[in-house]
């Protein structure tokens, strides 16, 4: 089995001392490393952002994706090369802003990914301007007199579109974090892990205190994870405000849902069985077709 | 029969209506029905972007002899209604029939003849015939075609099994109902009040002929090439060829996906490439317009892809159905910074198909992406061609390992043994080891990246410049390996024509008039746009007395482009961005001009009568 450290290279992390990806950053390394997964046998992903960046860290095979763009690639990687697990990294910016209407289909269409989005409700790399997550009201430097529209509400959107394995994490909890990476990853379909992901530097709200006050387990409460309606209804209630207390806003992570059995997109699609390149092994003998015009 | 020079053995029909008539299915089966019996067949589409309402033409033109194109002349005109025979009765050459239902309406000498005389009025009871037998309004078209056959005075045999093949998975009973309306249709223009002129002479045995339109020819192009996923969001005139990817993807074993946005699907195309996967996309200028981003990324990331960028008039969503050649900048230009790119632009169905499974021959082993710059003049037409040549077809990936270890391949190795998707070479092409095989990690990159793939080392300055030297290299490598311009007529002539893409078909038919009146007119045909074939163009124009450039936009593209490129003077320029593609007509008659012999053409853009038939 390899080991966590496997899947580092020697290029030196570039993210802040503190920030929350280190946290991702290891969870899935060691989910990686338990599952046993060879190098060869899977790909990543990644979108443009601070989280983007670990492109450059991880050793493993990767495709650095344009930004919000990360989906679209990995779910054609994953439909031609069925001989590969695909992985995902996205930013809130990344992923629920840019990409959203990409997030939405992807969702639909059940491709086999994992994809973990990197929550840190604040634009990171592009030094702190407002994401779709961040909060109602809260003030940025694109924002200074505070978001006025909701927060984009990621675990309701995959729930409302029928993604099959819908979970969130905390990046301060990286014990937990891994376990749920490894569920995501074994899991035969769309797999959801939207992490929170404190920005140090730029998120002076959302820091790792103010979730450690605020988050739970779902799988220390009595959650019944194969109902997807109450999931949805959870997924309103977990919303946070900048001004909620302890005491009266909790923050659940833990699987919301999950659904097994639902075919993949690749399975209902026969020109998926095989890798894509070995279709162009010789010419293909189009006379049949051509005869038929 | 004799026909007006310089038109050659032919007939031309054209057929009009209202849209959600069948209009071009019909014409579609005529067509059929000549192709089969060995005539060589051209048809031009004319809709507006509309479902229902609006007035929809098929224009076929059917020759015993080789074609290349359309031609404006009109012999048999019919008109599904009465706007038809008033918007084309100009069309119609002397002698020609004019086919209407009298239950739509009875021709007005003035406003439906526009005061012709010279015409033959072929009264058939298309809603009668179809009441008869027990059908509905839009079997009125089956009527229209065997009125049409029946004037020609042609068998309905070729029809027969035409409608029998088209409605082969349905009720036998519908098939026989659809051939009694054409019989009867036939039946009744038999009795025309007069002769019909333009009588077509027997067809030789034309060999082998395919009756396709320009997607049909992109798609088979890119099934032979070995695609193995396309994607695609519909855009006109883009959306057959996804149609057509779609009815044969799983028996072909292609992933066909229709995405969210043409983003997705540019963006699904650098995935599957980076698996190894033969991967295509097209669209139109709207569409390339929201790919332009991903395109970029194609190139800095060396990723073998082809596009098809299939054009209509712009900007923004322009004239949907109708032609342009005004995104040949565009496609050259497309995306921030600089890469190497490949664009070719195919000038018929036969450079459609050749040229599409020698594009992803180009991109695999170049490492880049390759345009495919169409029109709607070449993707929606159909017309005959030799079968294409499915034999002359090969797959050459370039340097790409598959399968095995990549420790097996010296020349893909750093300095400290680690596989170097990037490795600085002197074509500027690496080795490609796909992820899967083993010790080949890498990363591709929408950064700048080092030999790895690698964005954060790449800031770089030395770095940056190595790689972007390394990827220009292959320019040079392109040259020597795309397709060279093509070269019609004598070495010495009056006139020398330059045109790019579609407008090859009228261009050829207009020359083949001009020599066939013994005039020394060549002209070449600009295959590759880029890179772009300088030393040939320019040996073409210095040798040229006069020189014409004829292309569809408005600002000169192609000729800006032969001024930066070959610095040679354009003398004389033919340029439409009307939305309707150049007729041999008009290219003849600009030539004929230079050659201080004006020829007359008429209203309707055909050529006017010299001599009468008889
Ligand atoms: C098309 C495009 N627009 C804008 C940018 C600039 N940009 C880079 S990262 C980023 C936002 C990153 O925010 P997020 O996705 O939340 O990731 P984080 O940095 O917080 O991890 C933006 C706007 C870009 N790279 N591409
Ligand atoms: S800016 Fe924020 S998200 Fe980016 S590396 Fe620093 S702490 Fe992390």
């Amino acid at each position: 089995m390899p080991e966590a450290k496997a899947f580092t290279n020697t290029n030196k992390p570039t993210w802040c001392p503190g920030c929350g990806n280190h946290g991702m950053f290891l969870a899935l390394q060691r989910a990686l490393a338990e599952l046993g997964w060879e190098k060869r046998e899977f790909a990543m992903f990644w979108g443009i952002g601070c989280h983007g960046n670990g492109a450059d860290f991880y050793d493993v095979q990767g495709f650095h994706a344009l930004h919000g763009r990360s989906l679209p690639p990995a779910s054609a990687y994953a439909l031609t090369r069925p001989d590969q697990h695909v992985v995902v990294e996205m930013g809130d910016g990344d992923g629920y802003g840019l990409g959203l209407g990409h997030f939405v289909h992807a969702c639909r269409r059940n491709v086999a990914l994992t994809v973990i989005a990197h929550n840190n409700q604040i634009y990171g790399l592009t030094t702190g301007q407002a994401s779709p997550t961040s909060d109602h009201l809260m003030p940025t430097v694109s924002t200074p007199q505070g978001v006025l529209e909701e927060p984009v509400n990621p675990i309701g959107i995959a729930l409302a579109e029928g993604a099959t394995f819908i979970a969130r994490g905390f990046a301060g909890d990286i014990a937990h974090l891994t376990s749920l990476y490894i569920e995501a990853l074994t899991h035969d379909g769309f797999a959801l892990v939207d992490v929170f992901q404190p920005c140090v530097t730029w998120n002076k709200i959302n820091t790792f205190a103010w979730f450690r006050e605020r988050v739970y387990k779902l799988e220390e409460s009595d959650w019944d994870a194969t109902d997807r309606v109450k999931a949805f209804d959870l997924s309103l209630t977990a919303f946070h405000e900048l001004t909620c207390a302890p005491d009266t806003c909790k923050m659940p992570i833990g699987v919301y849902f999950r659904e097994t059995g639902k075919p993949t997109y690749g399975q209902s699609t026969p020109a998926s069985a095989e890798p894509g390149w070995r279709r162009a092994l010789h010419p293909r003998d189009v006379s049949g077709i051509m005869a038929k015009l | 029969m004799s026909q007006t020079a310089p038109y050659g053995r032919e007939v031309r029909i054209r057929i009009g209506g209202p849209a959600g008539f069948g209009i071009k299915a019909a014409g579609q089966s005529l067509a059929r029905v000549f192709a089969q019996a060995g005539y060589r067949t051209f048809d031009l589409t004319e809709y507006p972007s509309l479902i229902k309402g609006g007035h929809n033409t098929y224009h076929l033109r059917v020759s015993a002899d080789p074609i290349t194109s359309h031609v404006m002349a009109t012999d048999i005109l019919v008109a599904l209604d009465r706007p038809t025979a008033r918007l084309h009765i100009r069309e119609l050459t002397p002698g020609g029939a004019l086919i209407y239902d009298p239950k739509d309406f009875e021709p007005d000498a003035d406003a439906d003849l526009g005061g012709r005389d010279d015409v033959c009025l072929v009264p058939v009871p298309l809603t009668r015939i179809v009441d008869d037998a027990g059908g509905i309004k839009i079997m009125r078209n089956v009527a229209a075609l065997g009125a049409t056959l029946g004037h020609m005075g042609m068998a309905l045999d070729g029809l027969e099994s035409s409608i029998r093949a088209q409605f082969a998975h349905k009720a036998p009973e519908i098939a026989a109902q659809n051939i009694a309306i054409a019989q009867a249709g036939l039946e009744h223009a038999q009795g025309a009040p007069c002769a019909f002129p333009f009588a077509l002479p027997a067809a030789e045995q034309a060999g082998d002929l395919v009756l396709a339109d320009g997607n049909e020819a992109f798609g088979l192009g890119a099934l032979a090439a070995g695609v193995g996923f396309y994607a695609a969001y519909p855009m006109t005139p883009a959306s057959s060829l996804l149609h057509f990817m779609a009815k044969h993807g799983d028996a072909a074993g292609v992933v066909v996906k229709h995405t969210e946005d043409e983003i997705a699907a540019m963006n699904m195309v650098l995935g599957s490439a980076f698996g190894g996967t033969r991967s295509m996309c097209a669209t139109a200028g709207g569409g390339f317009s929201l790919m332009v981003e991903a395109f970029g990324f194609a190139g800095v990331s060396e990723t073998a892809c082809v596009v098809g960028l299939f054009t209509r008039p712009g900007p923004a969503t322009g004239l949907p159905t109708w032609t342009e050649q005004s995104d040949l900048r565009f496609a050259l230009h497309a995306s921030q910074g600089e890469f190497p790119r490949v664009v070719l632009a195919p000038g018929d169905h036969a450079e459609a198909f050749e040229y599409t499974w020698r594009a992803f021959n180009l991109a695999d082993e170049l490492q880049t992406p390759v345009i495919l710059l169409g029109d709607s003049y070449l993707s929606d037409n159909r017309a005959t061609s030799e079968r294409f040549d499915v034999e002359a077809v090969e797959i050459r990936r370039g340097k790409l390992v598959a399968e095995g270890d990549v420790q097996d391949h010296p020349d893909a190795l750093a300095g400290d043994g680690r596989y170097a998707r990037y490795k600085v070479t002197e074509d500027g092409v690496s080795v490609r080891a796909l992820p899967g095989v083993e010790g080949a990690i890498q990363v591709v990159n929408s950064y700048e990246h080092d030999e790895f793939g690698y964005g954060a080392q790449a800031e770089e300055a030395s770095i940056r410049v190595a790689q972007n030297e390394k990827r220009l290299r292959k320019l040079d490598l392109a040259a020597s390996m795309v397709p060279p311009p093509n070269r019609f007529g004598p070495d010495d002539a009056e006139i020398s024509l330059v045109f790019f893409g579609s407008t090859k078909m009228p261009a050829l038919q207009a020359l083949q008039w001009l020599h066939a009146e013994g005039h020394a007119v060549n002209a070449i045909q600009v295959t590759t746009l880029w890179p772009f074939p300088a030393i040939e163009v320019c040996r073409f124009l210095c040798d040229a007395k006069i020189n014409l450039i004829i292309e569809g936009n408005a600002t000169g593209q192609l000729e800006g482009l032969i001024r930066e490129q070959c610095l040679h003077a354009v003398h004389h320029r033919l340029r439409r961005y009307d939305g309707r593609p150049f007729s041999p007509e008009l290219i003849y008659a600009t030539v004929k001009q230079l050659l201080g012999e004006p020829v007359e053409l008429n209203a309707a853009g055909a050529l006017v009568a010299k001599e009468d038939f008889n």
